[in-house]
C-alpha cells in the first residue's frame, strides 16, 4: 500500500461570479431553466503513486494547479472525479499563518492552531515547550501575535505544524520564509522526519530546494502531469520550457 | 459526525473563545446577557399580565421560561448559520471537520442557557413560586432542546453558505415561528383557526418539556417526552445527513 495514491483525479471549480448568490435569484433562474456555471478544471485526470519515504517536489507555472492538487491530498477539497487515498496522518502547511488569531498571544495560538490540526489538549501540553523552543520566540510567546514580524509568525506556524511527525507532510511554497538560519533548521527537521519514514510533498519555486531535497520531481501544467522522474531531469526540462532557467516562476 | 470525536478539545476551545467574545472579557457583557431576558420579561409582564390574568398565574415565570428557551433556540440557529462563513479561511486551508463550527455555536448557546437559569431561579424565589424537585429534570430538557437546535443548525448552516440571503430569510421565518409558539401567551387563548398550527408546531413540544418542570413543578408526561425526544432525534438525524451530504460542496462556495 503506497503512502499516497491518486487515481485519475480531476477537480473543477465553479466560478463564483457565475453562481446565483441568493436563494431568490436561484429560484428565478431555476424556474427559467437558465442555471449556467462557468467551469474551471484546475486538475485534470492526474494519476500519481508515491511510496512511503519519498520526497516529491512539484513544479509548474503559476496557476498550473499545484496548490489545488495539494488541497485534495490534504483533504480540504474533494476531487470532482477520481480517487485520492492517503495512508496515515497528514500535516498540511498550505499557507503559513493559517488559523492564527492575531489578537491572541503566541501561547494561546499554539493551542488554538494545534487543536485545529486535530491535536488533543494533553498532547499539546506535552509538546508545548519543544514547539516554542523550535520557533525561537523566547519571551515574545506571551505577546499578542499582531506584535510579531511576519518571519516570527512563519516560524511559529512551521513549528506547530511540524510539532508532531506526520506520515505525510505537505508544504506549499512555505520553505525559506524565515531567515537563513531558520531555513537550515527547518531543512534539518525535514531530513530527520524523512529518515524516520515521512513522505513529503513539496511545492517550491526554488530549483535547488527541489533538486537537493527531493528524490523525485513532478511537473504539472494546466492541471495535467507533464513529467515525473528524477529531479535533475524533470527540473531541467521544466526550466528549459520556461525559456531561460532564470525565469523560474 | 464521528469524525468530530478527535476534535472535541477543539470544539470546547471554540466555545470558550466564543463566550469570551460574547462577554467581551468584561462583567458588563455578562450582566447584560443575564439582564436582557429579565427586561423582556418585565415588558411582557406590564403588557400582558392583566390580559392573561385568568389563564396564567405568575405570568412572569411563564414568560421568562419561554423567553430563555426562545433566545437559546433562535440565537443558536443564527450563530451556527454564520459559523461556516465566519471560519471560511480555516475551512479552506485545514482539513478540519466543518461540523465542529455549528456544533461549537450550539454548545456555547447551551452554556449561555445554563447561565440564564440563574436569574430565572431568582425570579422563582422572588415571586414565591414553589421550588419542586422536578427542576432537577431541567438538564434533560435542555439536552433535548440542544439536540433539536443542533439539528436545525446543521440543516441550515450549509444553506447559508450556498445562498447569501438565507440568514435574512430564516430571520423572518423565526419571527413567524415565534408567534406560533406559546412563549408569551397561553395555549388557551389561541383562536380556533390557528390552534392546529400552534399545537402541531414541533418547537412548542420542545419548549413545554423545558417549561413544565419550571412552571408546573412537574416532570412532563411520558407521552410528551417521547414526542419531544423523537422530534429532536429526527431533526438531528436530518440535519446531520444534509450536512454530511453538502459538506463536500461547502469549500467551493465559501
Ligand atoms: N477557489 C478558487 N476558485 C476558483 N478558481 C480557483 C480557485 N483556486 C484556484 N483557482 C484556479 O485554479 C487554477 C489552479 O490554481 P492553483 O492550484 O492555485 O495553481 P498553482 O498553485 O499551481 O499556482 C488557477 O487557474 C486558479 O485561477
Ligand atoms: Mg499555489
Amino acid at each position: 500500500m503506497p503512502a499516497l495514491r491518486l487515481d485519475s483525479v480531476s477537480l473543477c471549480y465553479r466560478l463564483a461570479r457565475q453562481r446565483p448568490p441568493s436563494l431568490k435569484e436561484y429560484a428565478i433562474h431555476w424556474v427559467k431553466g437558465s442555471l449556467t456555471y462557468e467551469q474551471l478544471w484546475a486538475v485534470r485526470d492526474l494519476s500519481l503513486t508515491v511510496t512511503k519515504g519519498e520526497s516529491v517536489g512539484i513544479v509548474g507555472r503559476n496557476g498550473a494547479g499545484k496548490s489545488t492538487l495539494l488541497k485534495m491530498v490534504a483533504g480540504v477539497l474533494p476531487p470532482t472525479r477520481g480517487r485520492c487515498a492517503v495512508r496515515g496522518s497528514v500535516a498540511p502547511i498550505l499557507a503559513l499563518g493559517t488559523g492564527f488569531d492575531h489578537e491572541l498571544t503566541g501561547r494561546e495560538n499554539v493551542y488554538l492552531n494545534a487543536l485545529l490540526l486535530g491535536r488533543r489538549r494533553r498532547e499539546i501540553d506535552r509538546s508545548y515547550d519543544e514547539i516554542v523552543d523550535f520557533a525561537e520566540l523566547g519571551a515574545f510567546i506571551d505577546s499578542p501575535l499582531r506584535t510579531y514580524s511576519s518571519g516570527m509568525v512563519a516560524r511559529l506556524g512551521f513549528a506547530i505544524a511540524t510539532g508532531w511527525r506526520p506520515d505525510l507532510l505537505i508544504l506549499d511554497e512555505v520553505m525559506g520564509v524565515g531567515d537563513s538560519a531558520f531555513t537550515v533548521k527547518c531543512e534539518k527537521r525535514l531530513e530527520a522526519y524523512r529518515a524516520a519514514g515521512t513522505t513529503v510533498l513539496l511545492v517550491s519555486h526554488s530549483a535547488p530546494a527541489v533538486e537537493n531535497g527531493c528524490t523525485r520531481c513532478v511537473w504539472i501544467d494546466q492541471g495535467r502531469l507533464v513529467a515525473d522522474g528524477d529531479p535533475k531531469e524533470v527540473l531541467g526540462a521544466y526550466l528549459a520550457s520556461l525559456g531561460s532557467p532564470a525565469a523560474a516562476g | 459526525m464521528l469524525r468530530l470525536l478527535p476534535y472535541r478539545d477543539l470544539a470546547w476551545e471554540l466555545v470558550l473563545r466564543d463566550l469570551r467574545v460574547r462577554y467581551r472579557r468584561s462583567v458588563i457583557g455578562l450582566a447584560w446577557s443575564l439582564l436582557q431576558p429579565l427586561l423582556m420579561m418585565l415588558v411582557l409582564h406590564v403588557a400582558f399580565s392583566a390580559i392573561f390574568r385568568f389563564e396564567v398565574d405568575n405570568y412572569p415565570v411563564y414568560a421568562l421560561a419561554g423567553i430563555l428557551f426562545w433566545n437559546f433556540f433562535s440565537q443558536s440557529i443564527v450563530h451556527s448559520m454564520n459559523a461556516l462563513k465566519g471560519n471560511a479561511g480555516l475551512i479552506q486551508r485545514l482539513p478540519v471537520p466543518k461540523a465542529v463550527f455549528p456544533v461549537a455555536a450550539v454548545l456555547s448557546g447551551v452554556v449561555n442557557f445554563g447561565l440564564a437559569l440563574i436569574p430565572l431561579f431568582a425570579i422563582l424565589v422572588a415571586t414565591g413560586h414553589r421550588l419542586e424537585p422536578a427542576l432537577l429534570f431541567l438538564p434533560v430538557a435542555i439536552a433535548i432542546a440542544a439536540l433539536f437546535t443542533l439539528g436545525a443548525g446543521l440543516l441550515l448552516s450549509p444553506l447559508a453558505v450556498f445562498f447569501s440571503d438565507t440568514v435574512e430569510l430564516i430571520g423572518v421565518l423565526l419571527q413567524l415561528a415565534m408567534f406560533l409558539t406559546p412563549i408569551f401567551y397561553p395555549m388557551k387563548i389561541v383562536p380556533e383557526p390557528f390552534l392546529a398550527l400552534v399545537r402541531f408546531n414541533p418547537i412548542r413540544s420542545i419548549l413545554e418539556v423545558f417549561r413544565d418542570p419550571i412552571y408546573y413543578g412537574k416532570i412532563p408526561p411520558l407521552s410528551h417526552l417521547a414526542v419531544a425526544s423523537g422530534l429532536a432525534i429526527a431533526l438531528f438525524a436530518l440535519g446531520a445527513w444534509v450536512f454530511a451530504r453538502s459538506s463536500r460542496r461547502i469549500n467551493f462556495y465559501l
